[in-house]
């Protein structure tokens, strides 16, 4: 049989961002996939150079569109190590209700793109509207839909208003009401096990020699979390388990993506009662026009919805960044991983395993 | 920020620190108290320490970076390795470690071995530094552009590139229509 | 429903069935993609507004650009707004296509859309919300009738212009021109590659 060479590029149906593999296929079975990303590539290390610490914020959360509170909070623990300042109680406790939040909201947002990717548009309309109710909370929390800029070294910008905390428990329990129709509707569905099982196999050893993090790696049994290895806020002051299972395909991930968002939404519930009624919300930082960093470097790292973001900062002494390195989960697997998962698969089950490796396509390019 | 570090952990590094100091010569390490360990040495040793280093467990290669120091006339490569978990159920000391590998390289003469062989998931780094520093690493099997589109005359990262003059030539000298028709009439 | 409006919808019967079907291309070229699902599901629904999104470029008739352009994607929009047939509407998101906004020093961005193809407007906000991108949809029909959007005439004019701006950028484009001779300024088919 003959070989033939196709563009899965940018503009496609099965694409979801602007990122390209060229395949090389036998008549329906890939070869070879060569990934092309850059399309969204704009260069932020190099910006960050050149813009103060604190005017690094509005650039630093439009790196990940889909979930933009973790870059912030990685990259205030950086500042923070470099600089020295520790964050208060209450400050802790709600940081970590406000990453919890993001996350839940970004799980919904890959069912909306799984699902709509398979042909479930009813799910994928479901998954769009709880997330938007949750948009409306952090709109009445920090003023704006998507970039919310909350997070600051040293804390949060401000308090929680006057009855937020109830009206997030109550949006929560609309939410989790919801969990049995999902289930009945996709997650135990036979025409989704039929299209997801046995599909894209990552296993143990080969998630450790590529460097997989998140739910690749969570999908094999291990359970690898930053929130448990190095606990950062308050989630060493809370008890709750990481959810596995141990195919290793799609459908493995997507029910241990599932898990992690019901977890979620009980982590938060606890953290809500554990909370301290009063306190400061954010320590004094110094002028942001005039703020030198002593020298020093760090490495820092957090969980994000997607696996394990890292941060690699140097500070020369001045106002400035001298350079900053992020390690993101969606490097790995959208570019080594990838490339093998595809290698053996029909053409059909392309859009299918790229969205179950919960890759984004700006966390790539940077 | 702190993190709880117990006794045990830090005799475990002290373990670790004594075992490379004997195995290997030239070493300048330090450790600090947030669990991390930097490394700097030279660049003839780093291929034989990461394969000694990945024996002892060290098996998830985080990140690749790269340091340009202008004045000083050197680029610096950084190794950034950390555990995966042993046992399925039970968090250890050792996965809340990071190590931070340090060498020197000339920047004239921009020039480095491969890690290829030892970490597979190596290949895009070194793509990306290769064409946004112009480091050449030497046995890698795909060293083609990653992300840029065009050839820049001096790598897009460095120290001396002066992206708003590249922005002014490049894009502002081009005209809008409403310029050009103004142009030809 | 009173007779002067069917009557006045009658008197353009071709207007007004090119301004409630807006199909839209399926390319997510930048960050405000993420407003972009929201809008197309049921909380607020598109479709009222007869926006539907459909895969390939040759079904299309509007085509979103949301938000910051590198010349990678230049590229691909360029070849993918020649595939489209007329009447064709541009509309882009953010202030990144009119000044570089936030990448304004970046080594990989351009600076202003309307130099490389026609823009016909502009919707404010980063990201638009999505209430936003309906109102630039009715004010993109209000120019429909009134004339004024006219991106696709003026490419067609000025098609030297464009394309010298295109390869001042590029260097050599590996496609030929869309528009091969004098002929086209005049008649009502376009050739295409």
């Amino acid at each position: 049989m003959r070989e033939l060479e196709l563009f899965y590029g940018p503009q496609h149906l099965g694409m979801v961002g602007n990122f390209s593999i060229t395949l090389k296929v036998e008549g329906d079975r890939i070869i070879k996939a060569d990934a092309n990303p850059g399309y969204l590539h704009r260069g932020f290390e190099k910006l960050m150079e050149q813009r103060t610490w604190m005017q690094n914020f509005p650039l630093v959360c439009r790196i990940n569109v889909v979930e933009p509170d973790h870059m912030e909070l990685i990259y205030s623990m950086g500042v923070e190590k470099l600089a020295g300042i520790e964050v208060p109680e209450r400050g802790k406790f709600i940081r970590s209700i406000f990453c919890e939040m993001a996350r839940v909201g970004s799980h919904l947002f890959g069912l909306w793109a799984y699902a709509n990717m398979l042909g479930f548009d009813t799910v994928a309309n479901w998954a769009m509207y709880h997330r938007d109710l949750l948009l409306d909370l952090f709109e009445e929390l920090t003023g704006a839909r998507v970039y919310h800029i909350y997070l600051r070294p040293g804390g949060v910008r401000r308090d929680f208003p006057e009855g937020f905390t109830d009206k997030l428990i109550e949006t929560l329990h609309k939410i989790g009401g919801k969990v049995p129709d999902y289930n009945t509707t996709f997650f135990e569905n036979s025409l989704f096990k039929q299209r997801a099982e046995g599909i894209g196999i990552v296993t143990r050893e080969e998630a450790i020699r590529m460097g997989a993090v998140g739910h690749t790696i969570k999908a094999t049994g291990m359970k690898y979390d930053i929130r448990k290895i190095e606990p950062y806020d308050a989630y060493d002051q809370v008890d709750f388990d990481i959810p596995v299972r141990t195919d290793g395909d799609a459908y493995s991930r997507l029910l241990a993506i599932r898990d992690d968002m019901i977890e979620s939404v009980h982590l938060i519930f606890k953290l809500i009662d554990k909370m301290p009624k009063n306190g400061a919300v954010y320590t004094k930082t110094p002028n942001p026009f005039k703020w030198n960093i002593p020298k020093g470097e760090t490495y820092v790292r957090c969980e994000s919805s997607r696996g394990e973001l890292g941060l690699y900062m140097v500070s020369n002494g001045g106002n400035k960044p001298y350079r900053v390195h992020f390690n993101t989960p969606s490097y790995n697997h959208g570019l080594t991983v990838l490339e093998k998962a595809l290698v053996g698969e029909s053409v059909s089950d392309v859009g299918n395993i790229m969205i179950s490796l919960y890759v984004v396509a700006p966390e790539i390019d940077r | 920020m702190t993190y709880a570090v117990s006794k045990k952990g830090n005799i475990n590094m002290e373990l670790l620190k004594q075992k490379l100091l004997s195995g290997f010569n030239g070493l300048d390490i330090q450790l600090r108290d947030d669990q991390r360990m930097f490394i700097s040495t030279e660049k003839e040793s780093i291929l034989s320490l990461l394969s000694y280093l990945k024996n002892e467990g060290y098996e998830h290669l985080a990140l690749i970076s790269c340091n340009d120091w202008i004045n000083q006339e050197k680029f610096e490569l950084v190794y950034i390795l950390s555990a995966y978990m042993a046992d399925d159920n039970h968090y250890q000391e050792k996965e809340k470690r990071s190590i931070i590998l340090k060498t020197n390289i000339s920047r004239k003469v921009a020039k480095f071995m491969t890690i290829t062989n030892i970490f597979n998931s190596a290949e895009p780094y070194e793509r990306e530094l290769h064409e946004m520093f112009g480091i050449i690493f030497e046995g890698h099997p795909r060293l083609t552009p990653l992300m840029l589109e065009r050839e820049y005359e001096v790598p897009p990262f460095r120290k001396d590139f002066d992206s708003q003059n590249y922005v002014d030539n490049t894009f502002g000298k081009i005209p809008s229509i409403a310029e050009r028709k103004e142009g030809t009439k | 429903m009173d007779r002067n409006q069917i009557r006045k919808w009658l008197k353009n019967l071709g207007k007004m069935a090119n301004k409630y079907s807006f199909h839209v291309v399926y390319f997510c070229t930048g960050c405000g993609i993420i407003e972009i699902p929201p809008s197309i599901t049921t909380r607020w629904d598109a479709e009222r507004f007869g926006i539907i999104p459909v895969a390939t470029p040759r079904q299309a008739n509007l085509f979103l650009i949301t938000g910051y352009v590198s010349t990678k994607t230049l590229k691909a929009i360029i070849r993918t707004y020649e595939q489209m047939p007329e009447p064709k509407y541009t509309v882009a998101f953010g202030s990144c296509p009119i000044n570089g906004g936030m990448y304004y020093d970046s080594y990989n961005t351009i600076t202003s859309l309307d130099k490389y193809i026609p823009v016909d407007g502009y919707i404010a906000g980063c990201m638009p919300r999505p209430e936003a991108v309906f109102i630039g949809v009715t004010h993109l029909w209000k120019l429909i009738d009134m004339d004024k959007a006219d991106g696709y005439k003026r490419y067609r004019e000025d098609y030297t212009l464009y394309r010298a701006n295109q390869e001042q950028l590029f260097g050599e484009l590996g496609w030929p021109p869309l528009f091969q001779n004098e002929k086209y300024k005049y008649s009502n088919s376009q050739q295409t590659i």
